[in-house]
Formats: C-alpha cells, structure tokens, sequence
C-alpha cells in the first residue's frame, strides 16, 4: 500500500510536466498529403536547389534523408515492409537496378523528350543526368595531344602515375573500369591486367581524391566522370579533359519510385519535376551535367554527346558482372602490390 | 522485550506515512505549480513578444503591398523595360513608386527575358534571371498576393534572405517585365530588433520551415532543420531535454513563420538544486521518523516490561510486588492502579486470614461448652461422696477421676503443659480400666525435659480413647504406649496400640467416624498451621500409630 502509493507519488512527481496539451505549433505541420521524403546520395549543391523550387511550386513539405548510394538502398531493402521514403534521388542506374525488388516501376510525364539511350527498361527508374567517363590530364605537366585514348593510359610514361579510385568503392569507378574493358581491344582479363600493371597497384580511396590528385600534381593523369572534372577546372584547377578517342560510356544517374511509397503522388510529382525542361537545364547550366532530355541541349562548352566516340556499355552485363569483374581486378592490382 | 520490535516498525511506519508522504506530496505539487506557472508566463511573454514582431513586420509588409501595386499600376514602368524611356524618368517613377516602402526592401526591374535593367539598390551580382525557375518563375500577377521565396542559403547575408517577384503588365495586359523586391539583413533587422528580449533569439522561417533570417546565421542554419524535424515528426518543439522554449506563430502578410526561442525557465541545474532540496527534506524525515520511533517505544515498552514482572509476580502469589510509575501518562496512572489493586488485594487476604483465625477459635470455644461442665463436676463431686459413705470405692474412683477430667475439661486455658495432660490422661486410664477390667496395659514414657512443653489442651485424651476403642477391640492383652520425643523444633507425641492396626481407607475427615482424631487433627493445624498435625501409621507387628506433631513450646515462652 505504501509502495503503491510512494510509486504514485514518484510518478506525479516525475511526469507532472507531462499533463500539457498539445503544442499549439504543431497545427503548423503539413498534412500527410503534403509531405515527401526523400532519400538522396547527391551531393546538397545538387539536390537543395531542386528541392527548393519544388517546394515552393508544389507546396509540399520534403524531408531529405542523405547518405551514400549503397547505404541508402540498403537501407530502402531493410524497410521493405514498412518503407519510410518514397524516392530514391540519385545513384547510378546499374547499383538502381540490382535493387529493383525495392523500387515501383513509373512512367514519369514527359518521358518521351527522354533521349532514348537513357530510357530504362520497364521505366524502373527516371534519368536524371548523362555522365560521360573522360580522362584528365595536369596541365603543366602533360603536354596537349599526349593523352587521347584509353589505350595511352597503359603507356609506360603514365606507369605508376595514373590517379584511380579504389572500383569497389566508388559506383562511377566502377563504371569507367567497364567502360575501358569494352574500349581496350583484348580480353577483359588481359585488358584488366595490363591496367592494373599500369597503375603500379595504387588506387585512391574515392572518387573525389582523383581531380585533386591530378591537379596537384601527384599524378599525372586520371580516370572521373565528366561533371567532376568540369567542376575542376571552373574551380581553376590546372587540369584539361579528354574525351578519350577509343570511346567512352555515358552511363546516367537516376531516381526510382520506392515500392509502397506512403507519399507516391508526391513522389511522382517530384519524379516529373527532376527530368522537367527548367530542372534538366538547370542541371545543364549549374552543376555541370548533362541532360537526358533531347530537347535540352548541352552548354555550349560540352561536345555534344552525339559527337563523343562512344564505347558499347551494357548495364546489365555490368550489374551481373561486377563481383567477378572486381575480384579479377584485385587479384591483378594486389598480385603487383605483391611483386 | 520481544513484542516491542514490530511495535516500533509500526511505529516507523506510521511516522514515515504521516512526514514523508505530505511532504512528497507538497514538494512535488510545489514544484509543478511552480514550474507551470514560469513556463506559462515565459509563453505568454513569448506570445506578446511576437505579437510585437508581427505587428511590426505587418506594417513592413502592408507597405510592400502597397509599393508592389504602385509599380503594377505605373505604365512608365512597363514602357520602359519596352525601351525607349529616359533612364532618370523611370527612375523617377521607381522610386515615387516605391517611397514608403523603400526603407524594407531593395527594388528591382527585369525585363522578359530576365535581364537586370533598373534597381533602387545597388545593381546586383547576376545581371540574368532565370524566368522559369526561382523567383521570377513565381512572379505575382495582377491581384495575386506577393509569394515570398526564402534564400539558398542564411549565412550567406550578401545576398537576399527574401524575394518577392512581380509581374508587370502593359497597357494591352501582356507581361512586360517583373519588378523584384529583395529584403537584406539590412532591411530585416533594424525591423525586428529591440521586439523579442534580449536574451532571445528570433528565427525566421519560410513556409516550408526553411531558415530565412536570424541575427545569428549560424543558429538559423544549425538549429532550423532540428526544428523543422520535430515539426514533421510531430514532437513539441519544447522537449523537456532542451535547454530551450520555444514559441511560434504565422505571419500571414509573408506567409513566414516567426520562431522565438528563449532559455528554458527552469534549467537542469535549478530542477537538480530543487530534487536535492527535496530529497534532503525527505532524508531528515526519515532520520526524525527514527527517533520518533525509537523514543515512543522505548516510553511504551518500559512501562508494559515493568507492568509485565509485576504480574508475574502476583501469579506466584507475591502481593507485596510494587512497579515505579514514572512520568504522568496513562502508563504511569495504570501502574497507580496496579500498585493500587496489589495492595487491595494484599489487604483483603490478611482480612479474611484474620476472619478466618477468628472463627476457627470461637468453634473450638463452642466444642468446649457443648456441655454444661460445672452442673457435672459437682453431680460427680455428689456422687463420689454418697460412694464413699455407702463404701462403694470404684465408684468414688471413678467420679473424682470423671471430676477432675471434667474440671480440666472446661478450664479456661487453651494451653497446658504435658505434665498435667498426662496425668489428666491417667485419670482417663484409670476410668477406662475399671470399665474394661484391666484388659490393656498402659505405658507412658515422657523424658522430664519435655514435661513442662505446652500443648493445647486435651489432645492426648481423644487419640488413647481411639485407641482403646477401635485398636483394642477384641483383643485379650493389649498395650498403649504414649512416647514423648523432641526432634529439632517439633515435639513428637505418639501413641501406640498393639490391636488390628488402621483400616485401609482411613482418612481424616469430618465424618462420624474419627471425628476425635479429626478434631485434633484440625486444632493443631489451626493453631501451629503447616507442619504441624497428626501422622497416622500402620506398624509392621500389627496395631497402630498416632502421632501428633507440634512446634516444642515451653512454659516461660508462652508467657512472653
């Protein structure tokens, strides 16, 4: 009885403050029908100004979630039944695709101005933006013209001081590996091996260190996507691009409709807005991409992408692949360590 | 004192219930009312404060209105983004245009293609705006209130924290231009400040709960999407956990939302100094219950310990047991009154004692008058000399010896030494062997030492008539003997017979058999009390044995 009563007290005591109404501030919160939450590996220059304008057209409230394109989708797979988000903003189309169990195929408006080579089968993703694979070269230290082609990166003048990241980390290292498989006349093992000699078994830790490892002179040259180095050099960088001759992909990122999405017309308001006209060139013009859109035409300063010397690039050869592809290249890169 | 222990829990107990719980109870209700009473009064000041900032952003913004509609409505404006206007004339108009509303906002004109031509302001750092996206994209046409689009970025104060397109239209109704309207800092703070406390932060938010103003940007950036995510996630935005207050209301002219944050009222440190405040208080009522305790029930236990011996006392008969009443409670008074009733009783027991002693000897004074002994002596004193004259010796024998028995009989003393009770004895002897022909022999043996012992007076004569009568009966050559022997106090006075010896159901009772063994029986026992009176005993050779034990007395003592 006591205790009972000690115990009543105790809690009198300790959840007094707990009796208060309701916070009046939370009448300012969104409906359910007007909220969208978003999960995003791109970078926030990136999405912040598209999620920006889409709110205020839409007025609807986005929550973003960011995070690495692995860890979010694994972290889309692990909410399966109860999915929290309703898109997935970026990441490329072949790590989209080997998620497809999480995603809701949609047909977003406007998809016939899509160029067709960006057009996913059964639309299990929205384009985003085309990303060419080129090489880069430091300007001060490498003269015009010596770099032109996948094949030069195997020279002996570039041994040891070509700027790679690690492929099993970065998605678009990965990407640039296939693409120089399918440029590089011989076998994948052999063109794998004699890339590997190359690189004198040292790669980079991510995908960012490469421009800046270029650029300062650590190495001489470099394998990144096209936006990353257009990036460098407006931020002044001493380093030139080559589209290299041999060929090159052209892979795009892209955003997915996430299966038993509890906003979906939000999401798919939102899948229209990212390959709309003013998004598409806002990307064009901003950030350095380029637009999936036939009708949005590259800046001035790109070669148009028809004019690139394009290698085949089969992204589900390259989803099916990827383990195999990638222990061939750490047995080759580790087995030059070894030596 | 093993009943005390859980007395004094009890105790405890109780004292624990009656301090602890009315102070639990007094601190905790202090406590909240306390507390609600300072956080209430925080959000009413809160409340008033951004009553305050709405009223002054209403007057700002109404004045925007204005200045928007003054623009839509001047045709040199439109004329001018055409071409072909003299710049200082449309200047003229700009800032007529926009005179009261110059001091919050910057203005600007941008003709269709969203090219920068005219600026109340100095000219701003892109010359192009975009016209299907950000601001311009959202311009307000004729009628439409103004949409205020939040910047990209807080910290950056270079640029403007608020934008607000609208769209200007030519005399025909087709669009000619946007005229901008930007809010700085600049124009932003000297509106707010002085409004909101100056141990207050005021954040502006948009309508999508992204930051739009602080006087710090730093906190805008850090702490709106906190905010915002508790808003969405549908939380307080005061937690208990933050160390701030928070108020909010919507400015409906912006469609902005005013933020206030304050200090919470009662911070960690104060509600950790109140806990301790309490639980000290808790703590010495806990020790104080203790005492308490201890003390009352060491008054209680005392009193009852004492209480308790002196019972025991009376069950074993001790009356004269006494209990110390200390103090003047109820305790004490009930050991008064235990006291009060030994004595009673004390006193009662002597009373029937008395009672008792006295009865005793007015019954042995009534045995010894159930005759009328004078009448008797002298009838036999008449008998023995008519006996003598007429020369009939046994019979003069018989009645002087029947006299002086008789005599001896009725005389006043209770007492008498052994001496004359046996010679008494003897004259009873002589009698009885007359009447039966000398057919027993009579012994007495008495050492002279014990013949001046008191005894009462004729217990020897009934128990020798037992003899003769009941032992003796039917047998030829009987023997008494009457033996005197002194062993340590008492006086042992036998009589032995040689005849059947004592039947096996012999008692004393007061029946009609025995009732002269009885009777002595009894007068020894009255008079010397315990441990005096008669044995009886079988002896081995036949006959038996009556002895009569009594404390030795002698003549000089009597008379002390």
């Amino acid at each position: 009885m006591i205790r009972r009563l000690l115990a009543l007290l105790l809690t009198l005591l300790l959840t007094g403050c707990a009796a208060q109404s309701t916070p009046p501030e939370l009448s300012f919160a969104p409906g359910e029908g007007e909220r969208l939450v978003l999960y995003t590996s791109h970078k926030e220059e990136v999405y912040w100004p598209i999620v920006k304008e889409f709110e205020e057209r839409t007025g609807i409230w986005v929550e973003v979630v960011t995070g690495g394109t692995n860890e979010l989708l694994e972290k889309i797979q692990s909410q399966a039944d109860t999915p929290l988000a309703d898109v997935m903003f970026g990441g490329g189309v072949e790590s989209l695709t080997s998620y497809a169990d999480c995603f809701t195929p949609y047909r977003c408006a406007g998809a016939e101005a899509i160029a067709p080579a960006f057009q996913a089968p059964g639309d299990l993703w929205t384009p985003f933006s085309a990303l060419p694979v080129v090489l880069i070269y430091n300007t001060k230290l490498v003269g015009a013209g010596a770099l032109t082609c996948w094949d030069d990166l195997l020279s002996p003048r570039y041994h040891g001081r070509i700027a790679f990241a690690d492929p099993a980390v970065s998605g678009s290292s990965f990407t640039a590996l296939v693409t120089a498989l399918h440029a590089v006349e011989g076998t994948d093992e052999e063109v794998l091996r004699r890339f590997a000699e190359s690189l004198g078994g040292r790669q980079l830790q991510g995908s960012g260190d490469v421009v800046a490892s270029v650029a300062g002179g650590t190495d001489l040259v470099g394998i990144t996507l096209e936006e990353t180095a257009l990036k460098g050099v407006a931020a002044g960088y001493d380093i030139a691009l080559v589209y290299p001759s041999d060929g090159t992909s052209c892979v795009p990122d892209a955003s997915a409709l996430i299966r038993g999405a509890p906003h979906a017309d939000n999401a798919k308001l939102f899948l229209d807005f990212t390959v709309s006209a003013e998004t598409q060139r806002l990307l064009t013009g901003t950030f350095c991409r380029r637009s999936v859109r036939e009708d949005v035409p590259a800046e001035a300063t790109m070669p148009p992408l028809d004019q690139l010397p394009a290698a085949e690039y089969d992204v589900a050869w390259a989803s099916e692949h990827r383990d195999g592809v990638l222990m061939t290249w750490a047995f080759y890169l580790g087995g030059e360590e070894a030596a | 004192m093993r009943q005390t222990v859980p007395f004094r829990r009890r105790l405890f107990a109780a004292f624990l219930i009656v301090s602890l719980i009315p102070l639990l109870i007094c601190s905790a209700m202090l406590l909240q009312i306390f507390r609600l009473r300072l956080v209430r009064e925080a959000q009413r000041e809160m409340e008033e404060q951004l009553h305050a900032v709405s009223l002054s952003m209403d007057t700002a913004f109404s004045a925007l209105q204005e200045a928007a509609e003054a623009l839509r409505e001047d045709p040199l404006l439109a004329q001018a983004l055409a071409g072909g206007v003299e710049d200082t004339a449309v200047y003229k108009a700009l800032f007529a245009a926009v005179e009261s509303a110059r001091s919050y906002a910057g203005f600007d004109l941008y003709d269709l293609t969203g090219l920068w031509r005219y600026s109340t302001w100095q000219a701003p750092q892109e010359s192009r705006l975009p016209t299907d996206w950000g601001v311009l994209s959202a311009a307000a046409a004729a009628g439409e209130p103004l949409r205020f689009t939040a910047c990209a970025d807080v910290t950056d104060t270079a640029s403007p924290l608020l934008q607000c397109a609208v769209l200007l239209t030519d005399d025909a109704g087709q669009p000619a231009g946007y005229a901008l309207v930007s809010l700085y800092q600049s124009h932003l703070r000297p509106l707010l400040e002085g409004k909101y406390g100056a141990q207050n932060d005021l954040l502006l938010l948009s309508r999508y709960w992204r930051p739009v103003y602080c006087v710090q940007p730093a906190l805008a950036a850090s702490l709106t999407p906190v905010l915002r995510g508790r808003l969405l996630a549908g939380e307080a935005l005061s937690s208990g956990a933050d160390p701030f207050l928070y108020a909010v209301s919507r400015h409906e002219a912006s469609g902005l939302y005013l933020v206030l944050q304050r200090p919470q009222v009662f911070t960690e440190e104060t509600m950790r100094l109140l806990y301790t405040v309490s639980l000290t208080c808790a703590v010495c009522c806990i020790a104080v219950s203790v005492g308490m305790s201890f003390k009352l029930s060491r008054q209680l236990s005392r009193p009852i310990e004492r209480l308790h011996q002196g019972f025991g006392a009376v069950e074993r008969n001790d009356l004269s047991v006494q209990v110390s009443a200390e103090g003047r409670d109820e305790l004490a008074e009930l050991e008064q009154r235990f006291n009060g009733m030994v004595a009673a009783l004390r006193q009662n027991q002597e009373v029937l004692v008395e009672n008792q002693r006295e009865l005793n000897a007015a019954q042995i004074r009534m045995l010894q008058a159930q005759l009328n002994p004078h009448f008797l002596c002298n009838t036999l004193d008449t008998m023995k000399w008519i006996s003598k004259i007429n020369k009939v010796p046994e019979v003069a024998l018989m009645s002087t010896d029947l006299a002086d028995i008789l005599r001896f009989g009725i005389s006043p003393e209770e007492f008498v030494p052994l001496r004359r009770e046996t010679e008494i004895l003897q004259r009873y002897i002589e009698i009885q062997k007359i009447r039966m022909s000398d057919a027993f022999t009579f012994l007495l043996r008495v050492p002279e030492a014990l013949l001046d012992c008191l005894i009462p007076k004729m217990i020897l004569q009934p128990l020798v008539e037992n003899a003769i009568l009941h032992g003796l009966e039917g047998v030829s050559a009987g023997t008494i003997t009457v033996e005197a022997r002194q062993e340590g106090e008492m006086l042992r006075i036998t009589v032995e017979d040689n005849g059947r010896g004592l039947p096996e159901d012999m008692n004393l009772s007061p029946g009609r058999e025995h009732l002269g063994l009885y009777n002595v029986d009894t007068i020894l026992r009255k008079h010397y009390g315990g441990g005096a009176g008669l044995e009886l005993r079988s002896l081995a050779g036949g006959g038996a044995a009556v002895t009569a034990v009594l404390p030795v007395r002698r003549e000089e003592e009597e008379g002390c």
